[in-house]
């Protein structure tokens, strides 16, 4: 079942042939480089940025934002999806309500927010935890509750209790589960980035795109996108190496 | 795939530990309105081989769970050498039908599960004595269904049981492996002498390991039979066959063929 050079090669044939349209369409003037530039000048002023440092310091704020509201969002999540898993009382407690405040979309929140935070970072990192929040606590949630009982049970016989009984059993059992949020939570983490840096800012790649927009810079908005999209990519390879690393018992099924 | 059964048993030899005497006096075990188990009266000794056969649904693996002390009688009482009530004053260990390894373990860390010391050279001599020293190192989900299960009583022998409880280890594995399975146990049960419940569906099975066979019909004992022959036992051996045919009639049509020792004159 090894593919040719060909076969690897096909995915990206289309890709390649719409990028040499674009950049064609672009260069011969069909429509206006002003409105849709070509991948060369989205590429050059890309290096711009890059040469004068200015980039560098947008996409240090904006992983800020998304870090930080992912690391509060995520413990969080982390925190009750285990507390609720493990114990029925904590989760009769606790669970409506979180499915509640889940089934607002969080995006909706940007004016109340705004009222709320103002326009300083709080409210940008409140609205990514928010979103994070969710899908960490559920994924964390059922899959504590979805580790084999005759697993437990095997443990209970061999002396396995409290803290060695969830270090060894059901955190391990629930942690594919677990990923499977934070993969879906990074994807949340980026879209929320995005909306929440429409929110005024001075810094931050939001800020470069709606600054850009102010003075029609229609390359500098192409490359926001492209640098949102990289980032979105980068967050998921890094969390796929991870799970990998953590699930190679897992890998070992297939 | 399974040739290299034939482990180094003389290994384990040192995990010495008391076998346990099982009372059970009037024991019942009910689950809401349902009883599962009626009045059960039996005397287990110490380290005695018995199989406890019965219709699916007989209660078997309940009568196990309460020997593990995983489970209460509803009434009545199950002592531990005549006296104790505690399953945790004995050391009891369980093997399964499935293996119940865990797949984020490697099988050296499977074997050392919840041990207070974890000794890396007594998980590899155990390992050795099931003939599985060589894949210490892989993930359960490596192995086949019989490697997997000796792994499984591996893990069961390092916590030097006086109680070893079996629920049916044998009978997801193939012919060839399950008989290779049994003469490990027995070898292994016969040097280390622990007190040994083996739930199983086959007769031979029983017939081939145990020191006396309990059948269970409706949650009681409807047939408790001591079988004094030697070992390594011929399941060809006329007196064998004569017995298995006995108790497959005695399942099959409920009647007690009350000459049935006398004919065997066991
Ligand atoms: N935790 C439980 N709650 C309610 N009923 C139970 C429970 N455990 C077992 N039972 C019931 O008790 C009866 C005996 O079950 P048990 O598992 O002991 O049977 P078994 O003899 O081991 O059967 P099999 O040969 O199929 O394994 C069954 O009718 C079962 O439904
Ligand atoms: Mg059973």
């Amino acid at each position: 079942m090894k593919e040719t050079w060909y076969e690897k090669l096909q995915p990206w044939i289309i890709p390649f042939i719409l990028l040499i349209s674009w950049q064609l369409v672009s260069t011969l003037g069909i429509i206006s480089e002003n409105l849709f530039p070509s991948p060369l000048s989205v590429i050059t002023s890309g290096w711009q940025l890059t040469a004068s440092g200015e980039i560098v310091e947008h996409l240090v704020a904006s992983l800020g934002r998304a870090g930080v509201g992912m690391l509060i969002g995520g413990i969080i999540g982390f925190t009750f999806g285990i507390l609720n898993g493990l114990s029925n009382k904590s989760y009769r407690f606790t669970d409506t309500t979180i499915q509640m405040i889940r089934n607002v979309p969080h995006l909706a929140l940007l004016p109340l927010v705004i009222v709320w935070f103002g326009i300083g970072e709080t409210g940008k990192v409140f609205l990514v935890v928010i979103g994070v929040l969710f899908p960490i606590y559920v994924n964390t949630f059922h899959g504590i509750r979805n580790v084999d009982p005759k697993l437990v049970e095997m443990g209970k016989m061999y002396n396995l209790k409290g803290w060695k009984l969830f270090k060894n059993i059901l955190l391990p059992g629930a942690l594919p589960s677990i990923f499977v949020g934070v993969r879906y939570a990074l994807g949340v983490m980026w879209l929320t980035l995005i909306i929440a840096e429409t929110i005024p800012t001075q810094v931050g790649i939001g800020y470069l795109a709606t600054n850009a927009r102010e003075f029609m810079q229609t390359d500098i908005i192409i490359l926001s996108i492209v640098i949102y999209a990289l980032l979105g990519k980068l967050a998921d390879l890094i969390a796929r190496i991870g799970e990998k690393k953590l699930l190679t018992w897992n890998e070992s099924y297939k | 795939m399974s040739g290299e059964i034939s482990g180094n048993s003389d290994n384990v030899k040192q995990l010495t530990h008391q076998a346990v005497q099982i009372d059970v006096e009037q024991g019942s075990k009910s689950f809401g309105e349902k009883q599962v188990l009626k009045d059960i009266n039996l005397s287990i000794e110490k380290g005695q081989f018995v199989a406890i056969i019965g219709q699916s649904g007989s209660g078997k693996s309940t009568f196990l769970r309460l020997a593990a002390g995983l489970d209460e009688l509803t009434k009545g009482k199950l002592l531990y050498n005549q006296t104790s009530l505690d399953q945790s004053t004995i050391n009891v260990t369980m093997m399964y039908q499935d293996s119940r390894l865990l797949p984020w373990k490697s099988v050296i860390d499977n074997v050392n599960l919840g041990l207070e010391t974890k000794g890396e050279k007594r998980a590899e001599q155990v390992l050795d004595a099931v003939g599985l020293l060589e894949h210490k190192d892989k993930w359960p989900a490596q192995l086949s269904g019989g490697q997997q299960q000796r792994v499984a009583l591996a893990r069961a022998l390092i916590h030097e049981p006086s109680l070893l409880l079996l629920d049916e280890p044998l009978s997801a594995l193939d012919a060839f492996t399950r008989l290779e399975m049994q003469n490990l146990i027995e070898e292994i049960w016969s040097k280390l002498g622990f007190t040994t419940l083996l739930v199983t569906h086959d007769v031979r099975e029983a017939i081939r390991l145990a020191d006396r066979i309990i059948l269970i019909e409706d949650g009681s004992v409807a047939m408790d039979l001591e079988i004094d022959h030697p070992r390594p036992r011929q399941l060809s051996d006329t007196k064998l066959v004569v017995l298995e045919e006995q108790i497959l009639n005695r399942i099959m049509n409920g009647e007690v063929d009350e000459s049935l020792k006398e004919k065997l004159s066991i």
